[in-house]
């Protein structure tokens, strides 16, 4: 597969994830979230293109079906249950978000990483966007206050840690891709009941009012 | 048979049984009587079985086999049995002997209150886990062993879980014992780091290897870890707390066996495994014996509760077992190698009698406790006349610990006097002035053991009964006093033949590699006679004891024949003064050691409170009653434990504060460590 193309998902990806950190919307993120899924199944669909692996197939597959079609269904249906239009604040306000996004960017890319990124030396580029997209991921869930984009954070980590092993070829067999994926579909229910309880019983997403449940 | 003893299956065949004694006593658990029985019968022919092979493998020499490689490269469950573990495995199994006797009696007021099948599972895994210490030869090995033995102790010590007190203790006991644990596992590693090896034979090849640095290290990290476990000061505090917790045939199996554990891997490490060594450690080691023997005999002083008065006098015992070994450590260093195998000659000496006085002592105690339902001397009194024959044992028990002759303790404390002795004929100052300390200490030791068991005997055999419960106090049963009787009579056969045995004790540090390839003088003219090197003192164990009997007869003979020749028995009331005689007037335990309590009261730092009751407040004139408390102030919980305590409470307390409860907060220290993770790598 051409390697510009794969460069082009990536950087979608990566973008949909800078946008997961200025959306005002939890919509729009939810959103986000089905596009960066439907480029990772995009991905494999790739890597089942050059291998003509059938099990392959299918996990691409179950991935569209729990990632892209099922995490939306019930993150709409958490919306629409407790009419949450607008995300919670965030710790940083938007242009120093941006400052924290683009160190993290930059350091991705620096020479202290280049150990990792340059596993596959043709891959390097696509590896450094992969490990900056898995910071900014992790910096998602530090920086936002609701439960809901945290939760979002947390499925993105995951999409760009597929993307860093797909493109560093650390694929596992797709037993354990199937076994991923199976954990993400447990962890989307109990996420969502857990967003659920906490709205409940706090009146809103916002985590930092669990401060309150300490001793 | 003579085979099996000799073999790997004959260890395999003690284990064994141990473990059917663990496992079975679980299938009954709610019938006591058959637990008993399951347990003791286990126990008793386990001990029986190992007292056999310790004593074949100890002539037959090493023996070395590997039971099971395992899938980790570095663990291998291999075993070692030269004449040093077969001596401690010896010791094991004789103590466990005649405890499992003992127990077969005491365990029965456990009967409906506790699981009696809990306690035999625990009671057979703390003896297998003891087993495996002294004969593992793999550092990852010995460190489960190791766990096993505190692991199933800390559920002995906590068996009697009503009483508030002893979980406490057992908690003190558990949090020590895996400090200690932490300490050895440092010391492990740095092995490791400098041999590539956890196995003791490639580790001892290769210890040249280790720098000064960290050789010295590991001395300091494996003498705190094996020291809390054999309750040097001032690591010792779980000791005194631990041990009167537990059932007493267990107490005597942890303060004569258990602790003997770490001397055991001291000897191993610093004589065995570490060669050459510093002169320093040695002197450590004589310096901490000295504090350990002599603050141990204090602490005993003060005490009114006859089970930690037994434990603070374990502390005194390891203490002297350490003079013994701090000498050859020396000598080692000096190169004289004679003499440093006197001085370890004497420690295995110590801590083969201690084993059996100390047992002894916890066992006739336990009886006591049994009879009178307190630990506390002061409410004891008079017990000779209810308890006459566990009287006598503890009165044997009582000389044997104060090294009066002819008992075990007396000739043990005489060659280890000895080593001492010939140490302060070196020509170096700073060797000499501390084998001077050391002796000094083991003299003044030896004087107050002494003062502390009149007390002891005194107050608990002796006078009136000083309450109600000791006169309804029946004598021990048949299985206690069989268990008593037999350690009376290795306290007093290890003494009339102890010229054997130290010459068997000379033989097992032949076998160590750093006195290999010496030729010995005859350091024991004959089986019978110990005469120290350069026939500096000598000391015969049947002359002795033919002048003892000769004193006696004619002692009896003088009162009997010549100053009563002339004088008629007459039986009357004893002259009172007019007044009636009550258990208030006599001496208390506590009265007794007041003077010695105050002559050292720079250490013990005693306090006096006075109350008094009167009958009427307004006038003060007719006394209800007056008390009067000694209290003696613990120096290492107030000036080392408990400023440690708050120390670490407070540096707890500032790492609290990164506990936010923010979840954000939580991730972002993860984003940290990945990234530092990622920036390592």
């Amino acid at each position: 597969m051409n390697i510009f193309f794969l460069q082009f998902l990536l950087g979608i990806l990566f973008l949909s994830i800078f946008y997961l950190h200025l959306a005002k919307k939890n919509f729009g993120a939810v959103i986000a979230y089905s596009i960066q899924s439907l480029i990772i199944t995009l991905i494999l669909f790739t890597s089942f293109l050059e291998t003509n692996s059938f099990f392959l197939l299918f996990v691409v597959l179950v991935t569209l079906v729990i990632k892209v079609i099922l995490a939306s269904v019930f993150f709409f249906r958490l919306i629409q249950k407790h009419k949450l239009t607008f995300s919670v604040s965030t710790y940083l306000n938007l242009p120093l978000t941006l400052i924290v996004l683009a160190g993290f960017t930059a350091i991705a890319h620096s020479q202290k990483f280049l150990s990792l990124t340059n596993i596959i030396p043709a891959h390097q580029a696509l590896l450094s966007l992969a490990l900056s997209a898995i910071f900014i991921s992790l910096f998602l869930v530090i920086n936002r206050k609701d439960a809901l984009s945290q939760a979002v954070g947390i499925l993105s980590l995951e999409n760009s840690i597929v993307a860093f092993a797909i493109f560093a070829g650390l694929e596992q067999s797709p037993m354990l891709q199937f076994g991923i994926i199976f954990d993400i579909f447990i962890w989307l229910v109990i996420s969502t009941v857990f967003i659920s309880m906490i709205y409940r019983h706090f009146g809103s997403l916002d985590t930092s009012t669990m401060k309150h449940l300490k001793d | 048979m003579v085979n099996l003893l000799t073999t790997e299956s004959g260890f395999f065949l003690l284990l064994l049984l141990y473990s059917l004694g663990a496992i079975g006593s679980l299938f009954f658990r709610k019938k006591d009587e058959l637990a008993n029985g399951w347990q003791s019968f286990f126990a008793i022919i386990g001990s029986l079985w190992g007292i056999f092979f310790s004593i074949s493998a100890f002539f037959t020499g090493n023996l070395s086999f590997v039971a099971y490689s395992s899938v980790f490269p570095l663990l291998s469950f291999s075993f070692h049995i030269d004449q040093l573990s077969a001596f401690f495995i010896f010791v094991i199994s004789l103590i466990t002997l005649f405890c499992s006797l003992y127990g077969i009696g005491y365990i029965k007021h456990y009967y409906k209150k506790y699981s009696i099948s809990a306690l035999g599972f625990f009671y057979h895994l703390f003896i297998i886990g003891m087993l495996m210490v002294v004969t593992a030869s793999n550092g990852l090995f010995f460190l489960i062993a190791w766990e096993i033995m505190s692991i199933a102790s800390y559920f002995l010590v906590v068996y009697d879980h009503n009483d508030v007190n002893n979980t406490k203790a057992g908690f003190l006991y558990l949090v020590m014992t895996h400090v200690g644990t932490a300490f050895i596992i440092l010391a492990f590693l740095l092995m490791y780091k400098f041999t590539n090896s956890f196995d003791f034979e490639s580790i001892q090849a290769q210890a040249v290897a280790i720098p000064v640095f960290i050789k010295n290290t590991i001395f300091i990290l494996a003498l705190i870890g094996f020291g809390t476990k054999a309750g040097i000061i001032p690591f010792h505090i779980w000791l005194p707390v631990a041990h009167p917790a537990a059932p007493s045939h267990v107490s005597a199996l942890m303060s004569g066996v258990m602790i003997k554990t770490g001397i055991y891997m001291m000897i191993r490490l610093f004589l065995d495994i570490l060669q050459p060594i510093p002169l320093w450690w040695g002197i450590t080691i004589l310096i901490i014996g000295s504090l350990s023997a002599l603050l141990g005999v204090l602490y005993a002083l003060t005490e009114h509760d006859i089970k930690k008065l037994l434990a603070y006098h374990s502390i005194e015992n390891i203490g002297i077992i350490l003079l013994g070994f701090g000498s050859a450590l020396v000598f080692i260093s000096l190169g004289n190698t004679l003499l440093a195998l006197f001085g370890l000659g004497a420690a295995l000496f110590h801590t083969l009698n201690h084993a059996t006085f100390k047992s002894l002592l916890f066992l006739s105690a336990g009886s006591v406790i049994n009879q009178t339902h307190t630990r506390n001397m002061e409410a004891y009194g008079g017990l000779i006349k209810y308890m006459p024959q566990t009287a006598f044992f503890f009165l044997v028990g009582s000389m044997a610990i104060s090294a009066l002759p002819p008992f075990n303790g007396f000739f043990s404390e005489w060659l280890t006097f000895q080593t001492l002795l010939q140490g302060m004929t070196s020509v170096n100052i700073l060797v000499k002035s501390t084998f001077v300390l050391a002796t000094g200490a083991l003299a003044i030791t030896g004087g107050l053991a002494l003062a502390c068991f009149v007390k002891a005997f005194g107050a608990t055999f002796l006078a009136r009964p000083r309450s109600t419960e000791v006169a309804h106090a029946k004598e021990s049963s048949l299985s206690q006093l069989i268990g008593m009787g037999a350690l009376a009579l290795c306290c007093l056969l290890f003494g009339i033949f102890s010229g054997y045995l130290g010459s068997l004790f000379i033989n097992i540090g032949t076998h160590l590699t750093v006195f290999r390839n010496i030729s010995l003088p005859p350091i024991l003219s004959s089986k019978i006679n110990f005469i120290a090197p350069n026939n500096f003192g000598s000391v015969s164990a049947l002359a002795l004891i033919v002048f003892l009997i000769l004193a006696l007869f004619i002692v009896v003979l003088l009162v009997k024949f010549v100053i009563n020749r002339n004088q008629k028995t007459k039986i009357g009331a004893t002259w009172d003064c007019g007044t009636n005689l009550t258990p208030r007037m006599e001496i208390t335990a506590t009265g007794f050691a007041r003077s010695i309590i105050l002559i050292f009261a720079g250490i013990l730092r005693p306090s006096i409170q006075n109350e008094i009751e009167y009958r009427d407040s307004k006038i003060r004139y007719f006394p209800k009653s007056r008390t009067v408390t000694l209290r003696t102030r613990d120096i290492y919980r107030l000036y080392f434990y408990l400023p440690l305590n708050k120390f670490i409470t407070t540096l707890s307390v500032r790492a609290k504060a990164i506990q936010s409860g923010s979840i954000n907060m939580y991730v972002f220290y993860i984003l940290i460590a990945v990234a530092i993770a990622l920036f390592l790598s």
